[in-house]
């Protein structure tokens, strides 16, 4: 729906590496008091220009408070956000050179849309015909095109989506900061807007910052992704680093789906450590696989569901191999999810196989092989 | 409604609620002195004595100078208070805001009474001003119930916008919170003024040698004579009072719908 233009103003996504670009936002150890709530913990973070950045966490790890910090709604108790080089310090939001789309559009019900995508243009000196020119451009940017003279509590969902949008962008911030855009929108419609949303931020070239507590939504959207559990960052990575090596069990468990099975560590040295997994056997894995965040002591592999595969008869794994039993069989149409209790384990494990033309889905019960391999593993301990 | 004894309960209570006030424009209308049946004839004689009538002239300015200003004054402390009430949060809110609607269940003879002795006491004269000072109080809980259903129907985030959209505090407020509070504050205004139009105990305590309309109607329903004059004025006020009140609903729900709220509640 959003026509790409060939000429785009701004062409810093995807042509300077992320870590050549100057920073646009700087958290430097700010943190947040709500009474005797500490709500931000000593956020530490930098945001580059062009970056679409994420905050994803569970609901009341401060993510939304952190946005709005940089929006100036909120105030912080200590630390430091700059934007652009400059401290945002007693700058009020209204004079801050970012703008906002809200979780609920806070479309202005008795205006028009084009008067809401105008609104803030209300204080430029450019001439109303001009004025009318950029509105028309920004709605015809969301898909909009033609739609000024309605009213805008009239919309759909989606169409008060893409007016917040266009009335955010219209008066070309440093910074567009989304809160839960996503939220209220049928799957359907969400999705299309994901991939709306990634082409719009190459187009203009504005750093984006978007809360979301959907992972799904934040691999899909992101350059980085700051996880957060309750005011702190626990991880910040690009969404492959995040899903492949998550620093600690409580990331890997709330990206995607996760397996964890209890392991001892027999020994290390030379960069490898030797491990011993009841149902898998003794193993191996490097130290750049072992998660820096502390696990209380105890010892656990944990790898994802499509990193290991169900043997069928006369096939040879690519690693290693482990038998098991098929205790329970969803099946998804495009996948199908096996839970396969592995030999000598109580809890069985998720897998994930993609389903193939000719090949038949398993019932439960079945004995089966579990094509594995080490270096898939993520040892946290 | 299956069972004809709740249908007759219906029935008779809706008689012995509204057969009184059908009996105003009857014997407003009736070409007799004597309030009875069976009806004489037709006449406008009773209106028209009530237009010539000097006292009842004055007593209705200043009931529409009470009502108007209690209209506007209670009003102005219902923004405030509902303002207060559905955006911060402070320390004591709820005592605070228990005490602000106490008038509404306070016994008004109480009230009168005990505004009597204070203003006596303190040295100031009674005048209009006095039961304006009244009114007010009585006036205020019903608008601060009436403004707190606009301004917590109003999504807090249509402000933020607008102040991150680059507008201050105070054009945020006139140009997005007030066209959206406004039919609130259209149909607060309305019900304020109707209570204080009809409001007899506080006026009839504060008002000193000023004659107000409950209270001059209250005086003359003595002399028999002027009972069918009473009358037509009485058919006046009830069709004021309900032309008002039906205002009053009419903003209240437009305001709803405006902001795309639920209605949770009003007087019609």
């Amino acid at each position: 729906m959003i026509d790409v233009k060939p000429a785009p103003r701004n062409v810093i996504a995807a042509k300077v590496p992320l870590d050549q670009r100057k920073t646009m936002i700087e958290f430097q150890d700010v943190h947040k008091y709500y009474g005797d709530y500490h709500a931000l913990r000593g956020i530490t973070a930098t945001i580059r220009e062009g970056e679409f950045f994420s905050l994803l966490g569970p609901s009341g790890c401060g993510k939304t408070t952190l946005l709005r910090t940089i929006a100036g709604f909120e105030g912080i108790s200590s630390g430091a956000v700059l934007i652009d080089g400059n401290s945002m310090e007693n700058v009020p939001a209204n004079k801050r050179p970012t703008n906002m789309v809200f979780q609920s559009y806070a479309i202005f019900p008795h205006l028009t849309v084009a008067q809401n995508v105008g609104f803030g243009l209300r204080r430029d000196p450019r001439s109303k015909a001009e004025k009318d020119k950029l509105v028309e451009e920004s709605l015809e940017m969301v898909g909009l095109k033609g739609y000024g003279a309605r009213a805008a509590h009239a919309l759909s969902g989606g169409q008060r989506q893409r007016v917040a949008l266009a009335r955010a962008l219209i008066l070309k911030p440093k910074v567009l900061l989304l809160d839960e855009p996503l939220s209220a929108l049928d799957k359907k419609i969400r999705e299309q807007m994901q991939v709306e949303l990634i082409k719009l931020q190459r187009e203009v070239g504005i750093t984006f910052v978007l809360v979301t507590h959907d992972q799904e939504e934040a691999l899909v959207m992101s350059d980085r992704i700051a996880v957060m559990f309750e005011g702190e960052i626990a991880q910040l990575a690009d969404p492959e680093t995040l899903y492949r090596r998550p620093n600690s069990r409580r990331v890997a468990d709330f990206i995607g789906v996760m397996n964890f099975l209890p392991a001892r560590v027999l020994g290390e040295g030379n960069g490898h450590i030797q491990l011993d997994v009841p149902g898998l056997g003794p193993l191996d894995v490097t130290e750049e696989q072992a998660s820096a965040a502390p696990n209380g002591g105890e010892a656990a592999v944990g790898f994802r569901p499509e990193t290991l595969t169900l043997l069928y008869d006369g096939q040879t794994p690519l690693d290693r191999e482990a038998p098991g039993t098929i205790d329970e069989v969803v099946y998804y149409g495009d996948m199908t999810y096996y839970d396969v209790k592995l030999d000598g384990v109580e809890k069985p494990v998720r897998i994930s196989m993609r389903n193939v033309f000719g090949r038949p889905v398993l019932d439960v019960g079945t004995r089966t092989r579990v094509a594995w391999s080490p270096g898939a593993l993520v040892l946290f301990r | 409604m299956k069972l004809p004894s709740l249908r007759i309960y219906a029935l008779a209570y809706l008689l012995f609620l509204y057969a009184p006030i059908l009996l105003l424009p009857i014997f407003a209308f009736n070409d007799g002195t004597i309030i009875a049946f069976p009806l004489k004839g037709f006449t406008l004689e009773w209106f028209g004595q009530m237009f010539a009538n000097d006292t009842l002239r004055r007593a209705v300015g200043n009931s529409l100078i009470i009502a108007g200003s209690t209209a506007v004054f209670a009003t102005v402390l219902g923004i405030f208070a509902a303002r207060a009430g559905s955006r911060f949060r402070f320390p004591g809110k709820g005592p605070i805001m228990g005490l602000i609607m106490l008038p509404l269940v306070l016994p008004e003879i109480m009230v009168g009474g005990s505004l009597l002795l204070v203003l006596l006491s303190v040295g100031i004269e009674l005048s209009v001003f006095t039961v304006i000072l009244g009114h007010v109080l009585i006036a205020t809980p019903y608008t601060i119930a009436i403004l707190n259903t606009a301004f917590s129907s109003l999504d807090v985030s249509l402000e933020e916008a607008a102040y991150d959209l680059g507008e201050g505090k105070w054009s945020t407020f006139r140009l997005i919170t007030l066209p959206l509070v406004l039919p609130g504050i259209i149909s607060s205004m309305l019900i304020a003024f109707t209570i204080s139009l009809d409001e007899f105990i506080i006026a009839f305590f504060l008002a000193g040698n000023e004659p107000t309309l409950p209270t001059y109607i209250f005086s003359q329903l003595r002399f028999p004579k002027q009972i069918p004059m009473i009358m037509a004025l009485g058919t006046c006020l009830v069709a004021l009072s309900i032309i008002l009140l039906t205002i009053a609903e009419y903003f209240r729900r437009r305001g709803i719908a405006k902001t795309g709220g639920k209605d949770t509640g009003g007087f019609l």
